[in-house]
């Protein structure tokens, strides 16, 4: 980064495209329309994230939940209607303008995944950072091995990206499992958590597979411990967190863990990297 | 040395103001001590304790304007607000230009830097004044200051027999200190050595907190703490912050928006609810604990200095007498 940028000043952008894709949850394209920030977004990677602002109410971190390969024109990410940016932002209209910082944070290590099986685990909104990581294996299908998605909601109608769930599960070498927490009459699937499904489905664990798991703190900890009743090591367990941040660049103090701070050492970490922190609720 | 009268140091002072400076001083307001700006030398407190409030405030302000957003249907400019003042900060305790430099570590010296601290931090001079004693609470010299320390300043002062000694640290310093004709005497400036509330206090090193993050200390000192936050607000180094927007008006169609940043602070009981509710650190002494470890163990291993300068205002603050040294000392000895 150039030593007078500013990276608390937002690159400008519009939402382009506004779907429903589940009760509340919104996915929102934002194209870039300034210079400086579509070169910024020319190569973002899976498991990175953005602020987004949503002016007049401020700014909120979110996963990015697109690819540049899939979405060259527009980044997207996926927003639940819970707090006050995420209301404004479930507000607005195609259109409206809205503010962008980033990409920022590490990212899913692809290239160390390639020719090696996969356990992707979505757990709620969890799935949304996950997306553009089922979509880079399917895109490069040739470089990663088996791969198994397990999606799992609340409820039928907090399902994400429900509309793609036929592309996954017909693609080559790729198997595609959902399940919502509880009986719904609209549903004759799985029900149960992810850990049930996980442990149903009970993938093979060994040195070649890699488990990459999104959700809330309480999903990613009982994920964790299913996996390793399962065989799976720490070592092969990539997990992303989040928090309530404020700068997203190491500097705000929010997002600490112990003495690894969310924003700026991850938000990918590997299982065994977590156990080594201080603090951590995963 | 070189030596300067009171009077000397008023007129260059006045002149200061009447350049393009904003002057910074210790001074009387409602019966506190403050470092706020002066219009006149009259307003300055030659003779102070420690200052309530650090002076971060001079380069992290509590409330800092970071953009003026101005948004009419889908057009939205947006100026960063950038500060371009040259600042003098006078009479400088050395614990609060040691904790600037605290700050400058994570801010300054770590990627990417912060361009509004930056701003600031550039356009600053920082003439020290060092204190003719400890004061109550202060451990300065236990975490690596002194009194007289003239290590992050760019100008030290020392009271000495009818004026002060004067010794410029740094280039910035030799510039601001121009126009004040100093007298070169042969004494050399003395500590006056009083040192009524001088006190060792241990530092653990870094490595040996961990093993004790599960300790009943936590819980011990943790327990009784009110999430008041004063310790945060008055600590040279605590530098959290929450970013918020906030209309300020609707004109011609026009609206205009403030993105500002304000202090924040991790013993707030809220500092880590996410939306939908969970709270990775939902008691007191969880968030008590944070703050110990943030400055004798995460800050040093991430960015190199303490997070503590020994200041005691914590100490003098807190409405329920959780008193850092103690906390210390009770580290020192569980990690024996």
């Amino acid at each position: 980064m150039a030593t007078n940028a500013n990276p608390m000043k937002p690159y400008l952008g519009k939402l382009v495209g506004i779907k429903d894709i589940a009760t509340n949850h919104k996915l929102f394209q934002i194209e870039l329309t300034e210079p400086e920030g579509q070169v910024a977004f020319a190569d973002y990677k899976p498991g990175q994230f953005i602020f987004l602002s949503a002016y007049g109410a401020g700014e909120a971190p979110f996963g990015i939940t697109s690819t540049p390969a899939r979405s060259p024109d527009f980044v997207e990410v996926a927003v639940n209607d819970l707090g006050h940016v995420t209301h404004a932002l479930h507000g607005m209209e195609e259109g409206n303008p809205v503010g962008v910082r980033g990409p920022l944070g590490n990212w899913f290590p692809m290239d160390e995944v390639k020719g090696k099986d996969v356990v992707i685990l979505g757990a709620g909104i969890g799935g949304a950072p996950l997306r553009p990581v089922v979509h880079t294996i399917l895109d490069n299908r040739a470089d990663y091995g088996h791969t198994t998605i397990l999606w799992a909601a609340r409820a039928p109608d907090l399902l994400v990206f429900t509309d793609e769930f036929d592309d996954w599960g017909s693609a080559p070498d790729t198997e595609f499992h959902v399940t919502i927490d509880r009986e719904h009459p609209d549903w004759s699937g799985n029900v149960g958590l992810i850990t049930n499904l996980l442990e149903q489905v009970n993938p093979p664990s060994g040195e070649n597979v890699v488990t990459i798991a999104c959700g809330p703190p309480i999903a990613i900890h009982f994920i964790t411990l299913t996996l390793l009743k399962l065989g799976y090591t720490l070592d092969r367990m990539l997990t992303t967190l989040e928090a309530r941040m404020h700068c997203g660049i190491g500097k705000c103090g929010r997002c600490n863990m112990g003495e690894k701070f969310i924003c700026s050492d991850g938000p990918v970490f590997w299982q065994n990297e977590i156990a080594e922190f201080l603090e951590s609720d995963v | 040395m070189k030596f300067v009268t009171r009077e000397q140091l008023k007129t260059w002072l006045d002149s200061l103001v009447e350049s393009e400076y904003d002057v910074v001083a210790p001074r009387d307001v409602d019966g506190k001590v403050l470092y706020r700006p002066i219009g006149s030398a009259e307003e300055v407190l030659f003779d102070y304790e420690r200052p309530d409030l650090s002076a971060k405030g001079c380069f992290f302000p509590a409330t800092e304007v970071l953009l003026r957003v101005e948004q009419q249907g889908s057009r939205v400019t947006q100026e960063e607000v950038l500060p371009d003042r040259q600042q003098v900060i006078f009479g400088l305790r050395p614990c609060d230009a040691h904790g600037a430099a605290v700050i400058d570590a994570l801010f300054l010296q770590e990627d990417p830097p912060d361009a509004y601290y930056r701003h600031h931090r550039e356009r600053t001079t920082l003439v020290g004044l060092a204190c003719p004693q400890m004061w109550e609470g202060c451990f300065c010299t236990s975490v690596g200051g002194a009194p007289d320390d003239a290590t992050h300043l760019d100008v030290l002062l020392r009271e000495v027999e009818g004026g002060y000694a004067v010794e410029a640290v740094t280039e910035k310093g030799e510039a601001i200190l121009e126009g004040l004709t100093l007298e070169e005497r042969e004494q050399k400036p003395g500590f006056s050595g009083k040192t009524r509330f001088l006190e060792t206090v241990p530092v653990t090193e870094p490595e040996k907190w961990r093993p004790l993050f599960e300790d009943k200390i936590w819980m011990r000192h943790g327990e009784r703490c009110l999430s008041c936050r004063i310790c945060t607000y008055v600590c040279p180094t605590c530098r959290c912050f929450d970013v918020v927007d906030r209309v300020t008006g609707v004109r011609g169609g026009v609206t205009h928006i403030e993105r500002i940043r304000v202090w924040d602070a991790c013993t707030s009981p809220n500092y880590r609810r996410a939306a939908g509710g969970h709270n990775s650190r939902p008691t007191k002494p969880d968030r008590l604990r944070n703050r110990f470890y943030c400055k004798f163990c995460y800050y040093p291993e991430d960015f190199g200095p303490l997070g503590c300068v020994g200041c005691g205002r914590c100490v003098v603050s807190c409405p329920v007498d959780i008193d850092i040294r103690e906390v210390m000392q009770d580290v020192a000895a569980a990690a024996e």
